[in-house]
């Protein structure tokens, strides 16, 4: 029987193929809109890192030194970063199973190749945890030893898309590359790899913007002072010189760290608390104790990392396609009261309410699915227009969740859309046509 | 006599907002199986109400209804629906055969909602087909049929499911005489065989290839006449009538 309901579903919009066609257009834009928005949205919510999210942490140290910064949101927080001599201090601890402070900056990179011209790269200077922290994929070599993090050792790793446009993608490990004044030596290259969002440098939600070109040991940056992006935020006077910032209160640091059981997270807040106790000794830390360790989703949601915009978009557009799926009702309540006769004769025939709704229910659940195929095409051309408009920052796409999430957008729209005019042809009494047909 | 249908004060009330039509009244009727009955009046009688609510196509406002002995006024639609495929087929004055559909398709429609296999189906369709002699025309659609052709595809999907009672709303109506004949003939043949019919006809000729004819007024039977069918037409002097 449900053959064939779904083939008198298809005859009846054969019958029709402009008519048809057009519902099936309706739905896909609503669905093309709603899904392209919901990508966006789901891929700025998404956890990135599912494997170990809840095992890595986002330090936070309360140094600020004025009581309270009124004027904040939030003005019991503490700073979103640290301080580099904090850094300096908190990598003395074994506790973590892996730590990485980081930063980004705008070393200037000097290509082998004479036909290509020096440029700024976008670099993220780390310790050699930031690879195995944060699963980094190697297509090359590997990271950097610890060592290189003290000595430091200048040694550097390539993300994919560089070592595509510096060395044409082939391995590259043990070359040479010129990085400001230097001579650094690549030690890996990674496998292509977009974290989105990016979870690692969230700063003030601006997270998938900026990857990273290439990395190179945090302890370098004394010795080749490249540009420094991102936030710098001071409560206090600073001198002129990179010692004076370094010394500073000034936060600029980002700190990871990989705690692999509650035990080491408390042993490691403990470790928190006692450092800033001592420090409050020095005349540092004049505010409460108030040390934090975010989890990845803990980061994300705190830094707002989902723009409000992101939810504001999903959600018109999810209502765009209600619009859509509304709109389709008068034109199949139309559609099927003109085919009253016919289904007054399968009445007559032997077919119940209950089997000529679902046959029209079926009908609009084909121009949903159909809609839905469509509307997932041109989502994804949509999806590419704004990677192309958003360059760098653009790494929106359709996963299977979210192929998924459209075509039950896609039945649920068809449903919207035909479950009055089915129930009122299901209810027309059927002697009313047989005569006039 | 076994009753394959037995109404007893059937009351039928068409309602708007403003009028109260008075289709049936405390309409009796009893009708045996294997009877051919014809049923006729003038427009707006009930004719039509009458066969729809024998054909569970209509509901009624008062009275009992007993089909083969069961009352079908507290069915639901499911079993109501279960009932009119199983024992019922129909044959309407513009054949109502669906435009886009062969005739195999159109003859098949009952068996699909009984839901029986592909092959039973396909004997069953070729066999009613036959009966009507358009076994050559199974794959043409009703705009390729002439009019008589299309109301014998009707025929065919009206016995397609073996049905006990047929009903058969003016059949000739839009036939020429010689297509109507033609069509009296298989209802003929299909009662000989024992099926109940029962038409609804404005033609006294045609009425009286029944063997039995009913006459409505204002929702009222107002005769029952038993037809001698070799008795010539406009000469009944030994006719029984009685009323109703």
């Amino acid at each position: 029987m449900f053959g064939y309901q779904i083939k008198n579903a298809l005859r009846s919009l054969r019958r029709n193929p402009v008519l048809s066609g057009l519902l099936v257009l309706a739905i896909a834009l609503g669905v093309a809109v709603s899904t392209a928005a919901l990508a966006v949205y789901y891929i700025y919510s998404g956890n990135p890192i599912p494997q170990k999210s809840d095992q890595l942490f986002y330090v936070e140290l309360d140094n600020w030194i004025h009581p309270l910064d009124t004027k904040s949101d939030e003005p019991e927080d503490p700073p979103i970063l640290i301080a580099y001599r904090d850094m300096i201090g908190l990598s003395q601890s074994d506790i973590p199973t892996y730590q990485s402070g980081m930063f980004r900056t705008h070393p200037t990179v000097f290509p082998n190749r004479p036909d290509q011209p020096p440029f700024g790269a976008k670099a993220r200077m780390c310790h050699g945890d930031f690879f195995s922290m944060f699963d980094a994929p190697f297509a090359y070599g590997n990271r950097w030893d610890k060592s290189a993090d003290t000595k430091p050792e200048p040694v550097v790793v390539l993300n994919a898309e560089t070592n595509q446009k510096l060395y044409g993608g082939v391995n590259s490990v043990g070359k040479k590359l010129q990085i400001e004044d230097r001579l650094f030596t690549i030690v890996g290259v990674l496998a292509p790899w977009r974290p989105n969002p990016k979870f690692y440098d969230p700063d003030y939600g601006n997270s998938s913007t900026d990857i990273a070109e290439i990395f190179l040991p945090l302890a370098y940056y004394k010795l080749i002072e490249p540009t420094r992006t991102g936030t710098t935020i001071c409560q206090g006077p600073m001198g002129p010189t990179l010692e004076d910032l370094l010394q500073s209160e000034c936060v600029w640091i980002q700190m990871w760290v990989q705690l692999d059981s509650p035990q080491q997270k408390e042993e490691y807040l403990a470790y928190l608390d006692a450092y800033v106790t001592e420090q409050k000794k020095l005349g540092r830390y004049p505010r409460p104790l108030n040390n934090r360790l975010l989890s990845v989703m803990e980061l994300l949601r705190d830094r707002k990392v989902v723009p409000e915009e992101a939810k504001g978009l999903a959600i018109i557009s999810l209502l765009f396609l209600v619009v859509c799926s509304v709109n389709l009702i008068g034109i199949l309540l139309g559609k099927f009261l003109s085919l009253a006769p016919q289904m007054g004769l399968r009445r007559a025939m032997g077919a119940s309410k209950l089997s000529i709704f679902i046959q029209h229910i079926i009908e609009c659940e084909v121009v949903g699915v159909l809609g839905g195929v469509v509307g997932l095409g041109l989502s994804v051309l949509v999806l590419a227009v704004v990677n192309r408009a958003l360059g760098e920052a653009g790494a929106f796409g359709l996963d299977l969740n979210m192929l998924g999430a459209g075509l039950v957008l896609s039945l649920v729209a068809g449903l919207v859309a035909g479950i009055y005019p089915a129930w009122r042809i299901c209810r027309v009494p059927p002697a009313v046509h047989l005569k006039l047909q | 006599m076994v009753k394959i249908i037995e109404l007893k004060d059937i009351n039928k009330v068409y309602r708007t907002q403003h009028v109260e039509t008075h289709a049936l009244e405390e309409l009796s009727l009893e009708v045996a199986k294997g009877e051919f009955i014809s049923v006729m009046g003038p427009s707006g009688s009930g004719k039509t109400t009458l066969l729809n609510i024998i054909g569970l196509l209509d509901t009624f406002d008062g009275g009992s209804y007993l089909l083969d002995g069961d009352s079908v006024a507290q069915l639901g639609d499911r079993q109501m629906s279960r009932l009119r495929n199983a024992k019922i087929g129909f044959i309407f004055q513009s054949f109502n055969l669906i435009p886009d559909l062969n005739v195999f398709d159109n003859v098949e429609m009952p068996l699909r909602y009984r839901g029986m296999k592909a092959k039973q189906r396909r004997e069953a369709v070729c066999e009613a087909v036959a009966t009507v002699g358009l076994t050559s025309r199974l794959k043409h659609r009703p705009a390729q049929l002439s009019g008589g052709q299309q109301q014998r595809v009707a025929v065919a999907r009206a016995l397609v499911g073996q049905p006990n009672l047929v009903l058969a709303d003016e059949p000739t109506g839009n036939l020429d005489s010689a297509m109507a004949t033609d069509i009296m003939d298989l209802l003929g043949q299909i009662n000989e065989k024992g099926t109940t019919v029962i038409m609804v006809t404005h033609d006294s000729e045609l009425a009286r290839r029944s063997k039995r004819q009913i006459h409505l007024l204002d929702g009222k039977v107002i005769d029952l006449t038993m037809v001698d069918p070799h008795t010539p037409l406009f000469d009944s002097p030994n006719n029984m009538n009685a009323r109703g």
